[in-house]
């Protein structure tokens, strides 16, 4: 650059750095400091230094309810996958047009509220409600589904689809459909094709989609609240509970810090699976 | 004879489609429309689609029930309308989101320029701050700013549910523009300061204009993660602020009413209705840039 004046750009960093800095690293600082604190004697926390929160945390009633979060968002992200890619490969592949108002129409339905999402699957799922209606019509007897496991997956599913389509759809539309014809002039059966091709190409928009999909998940308690039991608590509603209702802010802290432990490790087994997936398409190894 | 059969079927399918089917030989019977990837299309979009309809249909319902179907009725509707803190939630809903998309906006594109042109370290420190914040979920950096906001005795006002949306909106925004500012032609700028312009001076008059779609885009999704945010708005939120989601939230936990399918409803058309808005600019952008930027 002939100019010297680069710095200005610096200067740019500066508002966004501060936003960045005062309401986001500050104050997972201050979770973590808290989570070490202890409370006084109306309960309000203080700063301190004790592994107390911790230990209550990691206690055997709380342990289930990280795994289940985990395999909850997990068995979510799965399932978003395998719904979500064949719908945005049909989208973008065979139906250039009709792909383009599935995709919109995926977009319209994630504008619904959120809730209101999650509240439309209580009046599907409910002992009287529209399924257990069809079901019973077809003389299977009514089946409670409110309240279970299954129902949170569900909800889980459909309040996040829409961000696994978006992503997948957008890497397969980039996907130049001269591979695929390579692929088959190859004699690669389109199976063979689709493994060796095809994923490889939209590992980017698979990986985006997982993260969109798994991160919120993770954290996400309004559709245990609505749809599950007692039994099917996750982690955010106990965090939840810890600052909204009569709770303890550092032992919620506590928590919190836990769940972003169990975000970084499913970041990394995600990691490692799409380098894995990555090397696996450079050396092109045959099923 | 077969031969010119087949370059006459070629020719017909390519005009017909693009750009999938462009240079694809015609092979009727092969595995490659799969029958199964048509069902699982089938059934993702009737999944997508069943509880809007639900909702939709419900939000007309003319009796209070959930379940049943009581006739077609606006009654919900014009009860959501009428209720004095509903619309108290919306307009406080819009200001925070006004003022979010605003705020967002500017600082957003300040941002994507200082990541794409600034000084490495600095671009990688802001850049793996971004990339937590992308990652971390909202309901823990909503606690943490809750966690934050009361330990410092900051009341949780208007003001604070709009710092925490501007920090939930600002790495979605900067993304977005990001990448459009890293397909600026600099040379244009360079040239426009040849041409005795300052680097801000140019940044104003040639860049900026270049952006403007990516910038409108951009504000238009804050507006509508703002908008819709749930989470942060849950937690930040104090007494006497109470954004429609929270009210939506507080309504279905006590006392359940088919007003909220209504609700539901409007919201989903005002948002819409942004999107809407936000098409034509646009495109009149777009052309900008293409007059600007000649091939």
């Amino acid at each position: 650059m002939r100019r010297p004046n680069r710095r200005i750009y610096d200067f740019l960093l500066l508002p966004g750095g501060i936003v960045q800095l005062l309401l986001f690293l500050v104050p997972i600082g201050a979770v973590v400091l808290f989570s070490f604190g202890t409370t006084n004697i109306v309960g309000l926390p203080k700063i301190g230094f004790t592994w107390a929160n911790y230990s209550e945390a990691l206690q055997s009633f709380y342990i289930p309810v990280l795994l289940r979060t985990a395999l909850f968002a997990a068995v979510a992200t799965v399932i978003c996958i395998l719904l979500g890619y064949p719908l945005a490969y049909y989208a973008a592949r065979y139906a250039p047009r009709l792909g383009r108002v599935m995709i919109a129409a995926t977009v319209l339905t994630w504008l619904v509220d959120y809730l209101v999402r999650i509240y439309a699957w209580t009046a599907l799922l409910d002992d009287n409600g529209l399924i257990n209606n069809v079901i019973s019509d077809l003389g299977f007897g009514r089946v409670q589904m409110l309240g279970s496991n299954g129902a949170v997956v569900v909800g889980l599913v459909y309040v996040y689809l829409p961000l696994m389509v978006l992503p997948v759809y957008a890497s397969l539309t980039d996907l130049d459909p001269a591979l695929i014809e390579a692929g088959k002039d190859l004699y690669g059966s389109p199976r063979a094709t689709f493994w060796h091709v095809t994923l490889p190409s939209t590992r980017r928009g698979v990986l985006g989609g997982v993260l969109l999909v798994f991160l919120p998940a993770l954290g996400d308690f309004a559709t245990a609240q609505f749809l599950g039991g007692p039994q099917s608590a996750m982690i955010g509603n106990v965090i939840n509970d810890q600052f909204t209702n009569s709770g303890s802010a550092t032992f919620g802290s506590a928590l919190t810090v836990l769940l972003l432990i169990v975000l970084l490790v499913g970041l990394l087994v995600v990691g490692r699976f799409a380098r894995g997936a990555i090397s696996g398409a450079r050396t092109g190894v045959p099923a | 004879m077969s031969a010119t059969l087949t370059d006459q079927r070629d020719s017909a399918v390519q005009s017909r489609t693009f750009p999938w089917h462009v240079a694809r030989r015609p092979r009727p019977r092969q595995f490659d429309r799969p029958r199964f990837l048509v069902l699982v299309s089938v059934f993702t979009m009737a999944l997508l689609f069943v509880p809007v309809v639900v909702v939709l249909l419900y939000s007309f319902n003319g009796t209070n029930s959930l379940v049943q179907f009581g006739g077609f009725s606006l009654h919900w509707y014009s009860s959501a309308l009428g209720n004095a803190s509903i619309r108290t939630s919306l307009w406080t809903s819009l200001e925070i989101a006004l003022v979010t998309t605003a705020l967002s906006a500017v600082v957003g594109t300040m941002l994507a320029f200082g990541l794409e042109r600034g000084s490495r370290r600095m671009v990688q420190v802001s850049d793996s701050a971004l990339v937590a914040r992308l990652v971390a979920p909202e309901t823990a950096t909503a606690i943490a700013l809750l966690l934050l906001f009361t330990q410092l005795g900051i009341g949780l006002t208007r003001t604070a549910v709009i710092a925490g949306h501007v920090a939930l909106c600002l790495p979605f925004v900067a993304v977005v523009i990001r990448s459009r500012v890293a397909g600026l032609n600099r040379e244009v700028e360079e040239a426009a300061m040849d041409l005795g312009c300052t680097r801000l001076g140019a940044m104003r008059l040639v860049a900026l204009p270049l952006l403007w779609p990516a910038i409108a885009g951009a504000s238009m999704l804050a507006f509508v993660l703002s908008f819709d945010d749930f989470v942060t708005s849950y937690f930040i939120s104090g007494v006497g602020v109470t954004p429609l989601p929270v009210l939506i939230y507080s309504m279905l936990r006590f006392g359940v009413t088919p007003a909220v399918n209504a609700i539901g409803v409007m919201m989903m058309i005002l948002t819409m209705a942004v999107i809407a808005l936000a098409v034509p600019l646009l495109r009149l952008g777009r052309r900008r840039l293409a007059v600007s930027q000649p091939d």
